[in-house]
């Protein structure tokens, strides 16, 4: 079973993609801040990782960073919820290491399309 | 060289020759003159008159002898009487020649008239014998002998006075050639010492004259270093020789002195200009008193400056090298003493009451030059035209010269561009702080523009997505009427979503924090592919779309924002003008690139086109036919038009429609990308 960490410090967006994750057949850990976010991906060694970029304690592109640095979490997938469209965010989160980015506010079905998308194509 | 005479002396000693050469001359001719008219007198009146009675004695005697001779020999009484009258001639003959004798001939006179009186004596008693007797023949022979001494003596008298005559005759002639001869050789010599005078007077006067005005000649023209020789000619023109050197000296003098003056100027004009330059009031204060320590010459200057309302007590000092004395003392005495005056001036600063100018000072500031070593010190006021901001004080070791009325002139001209140089600073730094307040002010409200569309986007995340997956029936079956509710607010959801976009962007570009990147973009292009993306668009609407580029239009801009501003003004075309007509036309026209969108859509009110590019304004028949726009997007268009140093202007009329007009600054001759 593939599993997917959500990681937003908004409760009402984790749960939002936690609903339409698990509604397509996906488990789902969430995370309420950066450092919960790399605590859970260490522990559970997630397939993909949906990471709000603004979080406390550590932002989405620090956990990004060092779910990178770190050999057993390097290979994740990891998609960036940014609420930023400055360009500089969405460069930082690449060269963090970020595979996709979805921009605040967005459309859960499309993020949801975009999530399958980037499983089917490392499956494939 | 000979001593210096004066030309008054030369000329009198000239002219008192000339003058006693012609005394000479005058006096020599009237003695000859008189000389020889006493010897002409004496010629005619004495010794011819003595001549002619001597000849006509003779003739009477002669007479006698003939009339008597004749009566002896023949008897005849008629020569008898011949002998009478002859006798009586001879009397007054000799009475006229005895009266005329004088000295010398009276003697011969006598002597011959003796011998005469003794042939009267005979002829008488031959005249008593009877005539042609014996007796009378023996007469005639003593009478004849007689006759002949009288004839000798008459002679003899005679030849006397000839010889008498051609003596005064020839000395008369004598005299008139040596008359003549004195006159001409006087007259020579009259003409040589009057032209021997002109040689010397040319020599002596006119030649140092000629030189005098050669000399003034050269300093007319400049030449500053000739003197003229004092050494030469008489002594009225040594002293106008002299005079004209001390002359000349006073110019050099006068011109060194203004030369100095022009020199001072000129410093002064250049250190005012820096410490105009200053717009920092301290480094403008140190500018002036350091400039003008080194300009005038002064041992110390120190600028008080008294506190304002807005501004601190300021005190800028400076020492020049190797300076003696101390400045701490005046540095800290106050200058309200200073009292309305505008400048305070003393030769003296150990005797407080030698103010030259200015009130007496008081015991602070009098300790203060006493500190700093001062003799003269100057202090001028600092004002900026009618108020008192300080003081410049310049002070000068003791012992030294004076300030001169120059000096006084440029210290007070400096303080005066340093007053007008410190009001300007403090405006300026009142500004300076106003800008940053507004600055931070303007900072803070961008800050907060995006803090809060950034907070913003966080709920309306979760309420777009809740309402999607309801509308999606995630959550179990929509009825109709519950679905058309979710379609209002997710259409409610999508406005507010772009009014924070929008406000978004527009604080970014007017926090200059939007990126920017500059670069020759085609505006032709951008617009083709901006009108080919909204064409699917116009067309649900039935809007017909034309568009009519001549590119290329190269401008340098950042081509995200052109994108937008097309964009822009392309949706809003099509939003207001259902089943009509939308035209782009793009052109260069005089190193501007015009970019035209046109509509025949509702077009603006007359009273709201001002308020068109205002925030958040939205035209009053544009709400009434609910149209959505957050109003923001003529803002955004104009602000980045703006940014690239463009204009952006329209013109519209109600139900006709409205055009806007673009303008840029073509870029250069790049070529387009």
């Amino acid at each position: 079973m593939t599993v997917v960490l959500v990681a937003d410090d908004d409760a009402d967006i984790r749960d939002l993609v936690a609903f339409k994750l698990e509604q397509a057949g996906l488990e789902v850990i969430t995370a309420e801040d950066g450092q919960q976010a790399v605590e859970q991906a260490r522990a559970h060694r997630p397939t993909l990782a949906v990471l709000d970029v603004s979080m406390p304690a550590l932002s989405g592109i620090d956990v990004c960073r060092m779910l990178r640095a770190d050999p057993a979490t390097a290979g994740m997938l990891i998609i960036m919820l940014t609420a930023r469209v400055q360009e500089q965010d969405v460069e930082g989160g690449f060269s963090a290491g970020a595979d996709d980015y979805v921009t605040k506010p967005f459309s859960p079905r499309e993020l949801i399309s975009r999530i399958q998308a980037l499983l089917t194509r490392t499956r494939a | 060289m000979s001593p210096p005479t004066s030309v008054a002396r030369l000329l009198t000693r000239a002219f008192a020759v000339l003058a006693l050469l012609i005394v000479v001359s005058g006096l020599s001719g009237a003695g000859t003159a008189l000389v020889q008219h006493q010897t002409v007198e004496q010629l005619t009146d004495h010794v011819l008159p003595l001549q002619l009675q001597n000849a006509e004695l003779r003739a009477a005697m002669s007479d006698g002898q003939r009339g008597l001779r004749g009566y002896l020999l023949s008897g005849d009484p008629t020569l008898l009487g011949n002998y009478y009258s002859a006798h009586a001639d001879y009397k007054t003959s000799a009475d006229d020649l005895r009266g005329m004798a004088t000295g010398g001939e009276g003697v011969a006179i006598e002597a011959q008239l003796d011998r005469a009186e003794a042939w009267w004596a005979v002829a008488e008693r031959q005249r008593q014998v009877l005539p042609r007797s014996d007796e009378a023949a023996r007469f005639v022979d003593q009478g004849s002998a007689l006759f002949l001494a009288f004839e000798s003596a008459n002679t003899g008298l005679d030849t006397a006075l000839g010889d008498r005559a051609d003596r005064l005759r020839d000395r008369s002639e004598t005299l008139g050639v040596g008359t003549t001869a004195a006159l001409v050789a006087l007259t020579l010599a009259a003409a040589l010492v009057a032209a021997l005078t002109a040689v010397r007077t040319t020599r002596r006067i006119t030649g140092p004259l000629g030189r005098l005005v050669t000399v003034l000649d050269d300093l007319g023209r400049g030449r500053y270093g000739r003197r003229a020789p004092t050494g030469d000619g008489p002594v009225e023109i040594r002293a106008v020789a002299a005079a004209v050197n001390n002359l000349a000296e006073q110019a050099d003098r006068v011109r060194r002195e203004e030369e100095e003056i022009a020199r001072l100027r000129g410093e002064i004009r250049v250190l005012n200009t820096r410490v105009r330059q200053h717009l920092a009031v301290d480094s403008a204060m140190q500018e002036a008193a350091t400039g003008l320590v080194a300009t005038l010459g002064a041992e110390h200057a120190v600028l008080r400056i008294a506190a304002a309302a807005d501004a601190p007590k300021m005190v800028t000092r400076h020492s020049a090298a190797g300076a003696a004395g101390s400045l701490d003392a005046l540095a800290c005495a106050d200058i309200a003493w200073l009292g309305e005056h505008d400048l305070w001036l003393t030769a003296d600063a150990t005797d407080v009451n030698a103010v030259d100018v200015g009130d007496p000072v008081p015991d602070p500031e009098a300790a203060g030059w006493r500190a700093a070593g001062a003799g003269p010190v100057l202090t001028v006021a600092v004002t900026n035209g009618d108020t008192r901001l300080g003081a410049l004080t310049l002070l000068r070791a003791a012992g030294r010269p004076g300030w001169s009325p120059v000096e006084i002139r440029l210290a007070e001209s400096v303080a005066g561009d340093l007053g007008r140089g410190l009001h300007h600073a403090r405006l300026f730094e009142q500004e300076q702080r106003l800008v940053a307040q507004l600055k931070e002010l303007d900072s803070v409200k961008t800050d907060f523009m995006s803090t809060v569309s950034h907070e913003l986007r966080t709920p309306l995340t979760s309420i777009a997505g809740y309402v999607e997956m309801l509308r999606d029936e995630d959550a179990g079956e929509v009825t109709p009427a519950q679905g058309r509710m979710l379609d209002v607010i997710k259409r409610n959801t999508t406005r507010l979503r772009a009014l924070i976009e929008d406000l978004l962007i527009l604080s970014r570009i007017e926090a200059g924090t939007f990126r920017t990147r500059r670069q020759t973009v085609d505006l032709a292009a951008i617009a083709g592919t901006v009108a080919a993306e909204a064409a699917e668009a116009a067309a649900k609407t039935g809007v017909t779309l034309t568009v009519d580029l001549a590119g290329p239009l190269p401008v340098d801009a950042d081509k995200e924002q052109l994108d937008r501003v097309v964009e822009g003004l392309l949706s809003n075309a099509v939003k207001f003008a259902p089943g009509g007509t939308v035209t782009v036309t793009g052109r260069a026209d005089a190193g501007e690139v015009v970019l035209c969108v046109a509509d025949t859509g509702m077009g603006v009110p007359d009273a709201e086109q001002g308020q068109l590019f205002s925030r958040f304004f939205r035209a009053t028949n544009a709400i009434h036919l609910a149209i959505p726009g957050t109003g923001l997007g003529l803002a955004i268009v104009r602000t980045i038009v703006e940014n690239h140093d463009g204009t952006i202007e329209m013109t519209s009329a109600e139900n006709d429609g409205t055009t806007v007009t673009v303008r840029l600054p073509l870029a250069g001759d790049r070529v387009a990308a």
